[in-house]
């Protein structure tokens, strides 16, 4: 009795004094340290996700639908090692408030806690949330989350985007995107998903070729390569007015990536030879980029699009490179593989992600800092594996692989790790992009 | 079904214009001035092929090519559109753009023959088209071509 009492009590005064005092949010500086803290040691976070309160049947039912939700949302960022709530985690004899068992927590190793009440209120289904760091018993986060009935996904995973933020300092993968090529309908149309592979979209149905999707960094225009002239075109299409720019309906377009919002870079073979454009979300062509004999491919920017990463053959066999956008300076990233393609700069700056066609036949996913250090192989012994695309917060990769027959998309951590099945379904899945917004 | 057109139109057209100089002996004949011997059926247009990763012109392509333009010459009511095709092994997107490598080498030798570049249109089709299905290596050397289409 008195062991429990001894953790019990001060969980109680921190609750109540944070009742009163704390704000709804946590400030930039408390959550900065956490991060501070977190980086020190650099393994998953032990997090005790609690099953959310509710009374009556309707909000009992929600309540079971956000527990899955938030959880599977939260399992999905491989960020967290989930701890089962110790039993006698809380204590709800005393009065109205809620108390944590931070003793409890802390002897079964938990970092954080999570839990929260469901209740209906003016229609709306409504998720109160409370987030402790069990060490200090420190409240790191209380929030309201309300939607509709019918919109369960985004009210946990709001949710989920808010606590990763938190606890990592970055951007979450939660109401990201995820676009990508299927020839499911027999032929090759864009389809998009939700990060974690729910709620397939048909993009397009142009019954010709479509390849290449690319969301625009505000998520307001999609450029991707048709063949329904006859021959490949890029397209700029707005996704509020469906309205569609097209560019070089005479030359050969290949491979659209934004710079930022309001330009994409592709390849256009206006002359025979395939250069680099960067082109305007109108279609018109504000300038040429690359300017070799050879391919010159597959462009990706750095976050402050003051550099571009591509594909290029001018040495032979493609070889990554980097080019100084101001000055035109160029120089050669990869040094090893005979075929490199398919580059992709991170959303931190820091590393580029591409593949390698290796003698085996097979075709590998590494990671290089853009400085050319720091190789990485990611993929092995597992066929093709292709198209890398960052999540938004630089935490996962998504790509394709046939390991298991048909090409696929799979995801990926950043180093490799957990890599895993994102999207059953007929056909086979290829080129698939991550956006950048949420 | 794609080759069908030209294939005739290389067997009927040289075919009538062999008949139309046998017939009508010395009167004025329509197309190109007639040849000193008998004219003989003029090969068709055909495809090219490439080595691995390559749009270089092997010297059988070489050719091909100089049929393919003398072809191009004598039917000059046809224009032509020259394909880019790559075998599956690679990347799509660099295969897109190899495609139209060698689509362009082909079309670059035939104009340096003294074609109009005019009457020459180019695409890549990359790996999304192939001829031969497999992942064999002849499947594979079958792929990698420049396809003639008369227009």
């Amino acid at each position: 009795m008195m062991h429990f009492y001894r953790h019990v009590l001060p969980g109680i005064f921190v609750v109540l004094f944070s009742l009163v005092f704390f704000p709804f949010h946590l400030t930039a500086a408390e959550s900065g340290e956490y991060i501070a803290i977190r980086k020190a040691g650099s393994g998953n976070i032990a997090l005790v996700l609690n099953k959310l309160d509710a009374n009556g049947r309707k909000e009992t039912g929600f309540a079971q639908g956000l527990d899955t939700i938030i959880h599977d949302g939260l399992d999905f960022t491989k960020l967290f090692s989930m701890i089962s709530p110790p039993l006698n985690v809380r204590d709800n004899s005393n009065r109205k408030n809620v108390v944590i068992n931070f003793g409890a927590l802390n002897s079964v190793g938990a970092e954080v806690y999570a839990g929260g009440v469901v209740t209906i209120k003016s229609g709306l289904v409504t998720l109160d949330m409370e987030v402790y760091e069990t060490a200090g018993a420190k409240l790191l986060l209380r929030k309201t989350y309300t939607g509709k009935e019918g919109g369960l996904r985004s009210i946990g995973h709001a949710f989920c985007a808010d606590l990763v933020e938190l606890l990592t300092g970055k951007k979450s993968v939660f109401g990201s995107k995820v676009v990508f090529v299927s020839n499911k309908s027999g032929s090759k149309e864009i389809y998009q998903c939700d990060f974690d592979g729910y709620g397939l979209e048909q993009v397009t149905n142009s019954r010709s070729i479509s390849m290449n999707p690319a969301l625009s960094p505000d998520g307001k225009h999609l450029a991707y390569i048709d063949f329904t002239t006859g021959r490949p075109t890029l397209y700029i299409r707005s996704l509020a007015d469906r309205k569609v720019a097209s560019v070089g309906k005479s030359s050969v377009s290949i491979d659209p990536e934004w710079r930022n919002s309001s330009e994409v870079a592709a390849t256009l073979s206006l002359n025979g030879d395939p250069e680099i454009y960067l082109i305007k979300t109108d279609g018109t062509i504000s300038r040429r980029l690359t300017n070799s004999k050879g391919i010159d491919i597959s462009p990706s920017f750095s976050p402050d699009g003051s550099k571009m990463v591509f594909v290029s053959s001018r040495n032979g066999l493609p070889q990554i490179f980097i080019q100084d956008m101001q000055s035109g300076q160029t120089k050669r990233l990869t040094f090893s593989g005979r075929y490199n393609t398919q580059p992709s700069w991170s959303p931190a700056g820091d590393k580029i992600v591409y593949t390698t066609w290796e003698n085996s036949g097979e075709i590998n996913i590494f990671t290089i800092n853009a400085d050319g250090s720091g190789l990485a192989q990611l993929t092995r012994k597992s066929g093709e594996n292709k198209s890398p695309s960052w999540s938004p917060d630089g935490g996962m990769i998504v790509f394709t692989s046939n390991r298991k027959g048909k090409e696929k998309m799979y995801v990926m951590n950043s180093n490799g790790d957990n890599q895993r099945n994102l999207l059953q379904g007929d056909g086979e899945q290829t080129q698939p992009s991550w956006s950048l917004f949420r | 079904m794609k080759t069908m057109k030209p294939l005739l139109r290389s067997l009927i057209i040289p075919s009538m214009l062999f008949l139309g100089a046998c017939c009508c002996g010395k009167e004025t004949v329509v197309a190109p001035p007639p040849p000193p011997p008998p004219p003989v059926v003029l090969p068709g247009l055909g495809d090219v092929f490439y080595d691995f990763d390559k749009s270089d012109l092997r010297a059988e392509a070489i050719e091909q090519l100089k049929t393919n333009a003398n072809w191009i010459q004598a039917n000059t009511a046809s224009n032509v559109l020259i394909e880019g095709h790559c075998d599956e092994r690679g990347t799509s997107e660099y295969n897109l753009a190899l495609g139209d490598r060698r689509a362009n080498s082909a079309k670059d030798y035939i104009v340096n023959l003294g074609v109009a570049p005019a009457r020459l249109k180019t695409v890549s089709y990359g790996e999304e088209k192939p001829f031969a299905a497999g992942s064999t290596e002849e499947a594979w050397a079958q792929n990698r071509r420049a396809h003639f289409v008369a227009q």
